[in-house]
């Protein structure tokens, strides 16, 4: 079975270009552009490894972080917090938050499909 | 022999009057000698040598009481007496003073500034008082003026109770006293005077410091008004500040003044035109009114003159031309108040600066909060502004990335260097956006440094490694001497290499194909130095500060220029940030040499702290690494930190701590990995491991080797007894 990964990201071109190079690495991806649709996409079809920018209109990341985990989702499905730049206050919060990684914007195209493989193995290991 | 024997008598007579004679003028010069002697000691009380001259001339001359007089005004008043006074004839004479006149002996040597005698008052045509006379029971009476600078400063007398006049030498004696008690009085004047003109000068000194340090208007002011009122022994006053919009006074701070005349000097309009402080404020002098019920009185004068002011004195308060208020002072009785105006005109000045003091600084808060709010407009705009910009830019240069890396199919040679050039300026953009948000928040205030133990070898060899691919394109050789003595640092890493790789890239840029660049590191004393130096085209004198500035690249004219503008500028903020300097030396046509210090992060070769064993905190979470800091905080030892596993190897293997904290999930080299590289290495096995982390896999930890093993949170005891159990304490 190919493996689903949630993409939660509010801005459909950043949305595209995730969708789009992870297609491409083989991932299945199911898209949501807030945490509501998120959480919605996630009971129909539990995802692998969600991927989720941690500014979203509405219900924050953290807080879809937070409700993912007490309804949907078990602990060994890895959440990943997607961060600013440079934003050192951003990544502090996403790991005490306890998101179990986070992935700097700008998403290197090259990279993101190693860095996905990388939090899927940590996972599963 | 009788005839001889009154002969013997007379010369025996003769003999012994010239012995009694001689025993006087002895006592009379010891006398002298003993005032003139506590003349000239300082701090000698004038009022006992007044009291010893009294003693001298009532013994040496036989009278039975000596007295002396101050003038008051019109009358005498008794100051001090010696020898038998009855209380009665004290109590008289207060009551009833003497004149100047020829009613007393007293006034007669006042008024003739001479010495008088009355043989004896009983028998003295124009004597007056027989009031005091049957009192003390007095007969012969002399007075001898004290006379300073032709004025009659007191007058000294000494009587008999028998009818027996003073002789030449005994007038003569009581004279000298006289000029002695002259003398003591006019140095006592004087103590006086500069005692009152120090301690004027004190509280004015004083008055100046709060005019300098106090910001609260009011309490300066209250001190100016009250210490007026003290200096100037009056009774009360005020400091009224002028309005210029109501062209009116109101008062701001006063001194003895009850509150129900505040309430209607409040309550009243003290307007410019028509009251006397309007009259001082507008001529820009000092008016004064010795009696209130003599003139004509504006509503405040009538407020006073109601309340039992009787005499008043307005002192302008003025900045230049402008008024600023006014200093009023006032008496509950008449009189003028002269001699004090200078004092008061000084008082008002300073209550002048203290007005435009608090004035200043009341805007100076107003601008400030102003600044405040823009400086956070301006922040929240560049926070909105960068997100809002760089959420764009990363599909830009994403897209660019999918399309260059042929995930949906092939492109051509031209679709292929658009796309470069597409991706270049996203990337360049990218670039000049964090470093405008850097720049905007070291300005703020805002940016936080986040220090850990690094290896300044392997930062400097990171930085080469970027440029390297360029430098070989252009046939540019980088040398790399970073010198021995040079291990780890604690700072700000990701900003470390950021200012080393801009120095690195700008000199790659601006030299010649063929050239070299050489990065040196060394030490001085205990600050890290770090240059870089280049074969490139140069910087002129004229643009050697210049080109530290805001998008300046000085003329440096690179065949591309790709640099944003702000890095040098940047660069130079994070340096001062550390303390550090950075400085330029360069010779156009020859080459450019940057470098940077970073002072204090080296340890000296006698550096104390050395002796405290080194824990070394191993967590890539800032929060985490505080925490534990803090809980080391005040326990002998001295905390390193590391935020890589790779960090933490090169540390524990140089520093030989006496514990390291680690973090399991760790950037580079894993916890886990570096447990194992520890305890395998027969160096560094001794050293204890305490793994502090929030992966629960006790077991591994403990079979890899370490020491202790804690659960994140970690409380403060359980961490100080995991570094006891394992001797680290």
């Amino acid at each position: 079975m190919t493996t689903r990964i949630l993409v939660v990201e509010d801005n459909p071109l950043n949305l595209k270009l995730v969708r789009d190079v992870l297609s491409f690495a083989g991932y299945d991806v199911i898209e949501a552009q807030s945490g509501e649709e998120g959480l919605r996409a996630a009971q129909e079809t539990p995802p692998d490894l969600v991927l989720m920018d941690l500014q979203l209109p509405g219900i924050d990341g953290t807080e879809t972080l937070h409700r993912l985990r007490q309804d949907t989702l078990g602990p060994e499905v890895p959440i990943v917090a997607v961060t600013a730049f440079a934003m050192a206050e951003d990544k502090e919060r996403a790991s005490r938050a306890g998101f179990d990684g986070y992935i700097e914007k700008p998403i290197s195209v090259r990279a993101l499909p190693g860095q996905i493989e990388a939090f899927l193995g940590g996972g599963a290991g | 022999m009788g005839e001889r024997s009154e002969r013997t008598t007379r010369v025996s007579r003769a003999s012994s009057e010239l012995n009694r004679q001689l025993r006087d003028a002895r006592e009379q010069a010891a006398a002298s000698r003993e005032i003139l002697a506590a003349l000239g000691r300082a701090g000698a009380d004038p009022g006992d040598i007044l009291d010893t001259n009294l003693e001298h001339a009532t013994r040496l001359c036989r009278a039975q009481a000596a007295t002396l007089y101050i003038p008051n005004g019109d009358a005498f008043l008794l100051s001090r007496d010696s020898g038998k006074i009855p209380d009665e004839f004290r109590r008289q004479v207060l009551d009833q003073p003497l004149a100047r006149n020829r009613s007393s002996t007293v006034g007669r040597a006042a008024e003739e500034m001479r010495t008088i005698q009355i043989a004896d008052a009983l028998n003295d045509a124009e004597y007056g008082r027989s009031d005091l006379q049957s009192l003390a029971g007095f007969r012969t009476l002399l007075s001898t003026p004290m006379i300073l600078q032709n004025e009659v400063v007191g007058v000294l007398s000494m009587w008999r109770t028998n009818v027996a006049p003073f002789n030449t030498r005994e007038c003569e004696l009581l004279e000298e006293f006289a000029v002695q008690g002259a003398i003591v009085m006019r140095q006592d004047a004087l103590r006086r005077a500069l005692a009152t003109k120090v301690e004027q000068l004190e509280v004015l000194g004083e008055v100046g410091d709060a005019v300098g340090s106090t910001l609260d208007l009011d309490e300066v002011l209250d001190q100016i008004v009250s210490n007026a009122v003290r200096l100037t022994d009056t009774d009360g006053g005020s400091i009224m500040e002028y309005d210029e919009s109501s062209d009116s006074f109101h008062v701001r701070a006063a001194s003895g003044s009850s509150q129900a005349l505040l309430n209607e000097l409040r309550a009243i309009t003290i307007d410019r035109k028509t009251t006397l402080v309007g009259r001082a404020a507008t001529g820009h002098q000092t008016v004064e009114v010795p009696d209130l019920s003599a003139v004509e009185r504006d509503p405040h004068l009538d407020a006073l003159f109601r309340h039992g002011w009787r005499s008043v004195l307005a002192v302008p308060i003025l900045r230049g031309d402008r008024i600023l208020g006014a200093l009023v002072i006032r008496r509950r009785t008449t009189g003028s108040f002269g001699p004090h105006v200078e004092l008061l005109e000084t008082f008002a000045g300073q209550s002048a600066l203290a007005i435009v003091n608090a004035r200043l600084f009341g805007e100076l808060q107003t601008k400030t909060k102003e600044l405040e709010v823009a400086s956070h407009h301006k922040s929240e705009f560049l926070a909105s502004m960068s997100h809002e910009l760089r959420t764009p830019l990363n599909a830009v240069i994403g897209f660019s990335e999918v399309l260059l890396d042929r995930m949906f199919g092939d492109l051509n040679e031209r679709q292929d260097e658009y796309l470069r050039d597409i991706w270049n300026s996203g990337k360049h953009l990218l670039e000049l956006l964090n470093e405008i948000l850097d720049l905007s928040k070291v300005e703020a205030g805002q940016m936080v440094l986040e220090p850990s133990a690094f290896s300044v070898a392997t930062a400097v060899e990171y930085c080469h490694a970027m440029v390297r691919e360029r430098a070989t394109s252009h046939a540019i050789t980088v040398t790399v001497d970073v010198a021995e003595d040079i291990g780890t640092i604690e700072a700000d890493e990701r900003k470390f290499k950021q200012v080393v790789l801009n120095l690195l890239s700008n000199a790659v840029k601006f030299t010649p194909d063929g050239g070299s660049v050489a990065i040196r590191a060394y030490r001085e004393a205990t600050d890290l130095l770090l240059t870089v130096t280049d074969t490139g085209i140069g910087v002129p004198a004229e643009d050697q500060e210049r080109i530290f500035e805001s998008f300046q690249q000085g003329r440096r004219g690179a065949p591309k220029e790709e640099g944003t503008g702000l890095g040098l500028t940047l660069s130079r903020r994070f340096v001062w940030l550390w303390g550090g300097r950075m400085w330029l030396e360069s010779t156009p046509g020859t080459g450019s040499t940057f470098g940077f210090s970073i002072p204090g992060v080296l340890q000296s070769d006698d550096a104390t702290s050395q002796d405290l064993p080194v824990i070394l905190l191993v967590d890539d979470d800032r929060a985490s690494l505080d925490l534990i800091s803090a809980y080391l905080d005040g326990s002998p030892t001295r905390v390193l930190r590391a935020r890589d596993g790779v960090d933490a190897l090169e540390v524990a293997r140089k520093k030989r701590p006496a514990a390291v904290v680690l973090e399991v999930g760790l950037p580079r080299l894993d916890g886990w990995q570096v447990v194992a590289d520890l305890k395998s290495d027969s160096e560094t096995a001794a050293i204890p491991v305490v793994i502090a982390t929030d992966v629960d896999d006790r077991a591994r930890g403990l079979a890899l080797g370490a020491d202790a093993y804690l659960r994140k949170p970690i409380g403060r005891e359980e961490l100080m007894e995991a570094l006891k159990k394992v001797g680290a304490l």
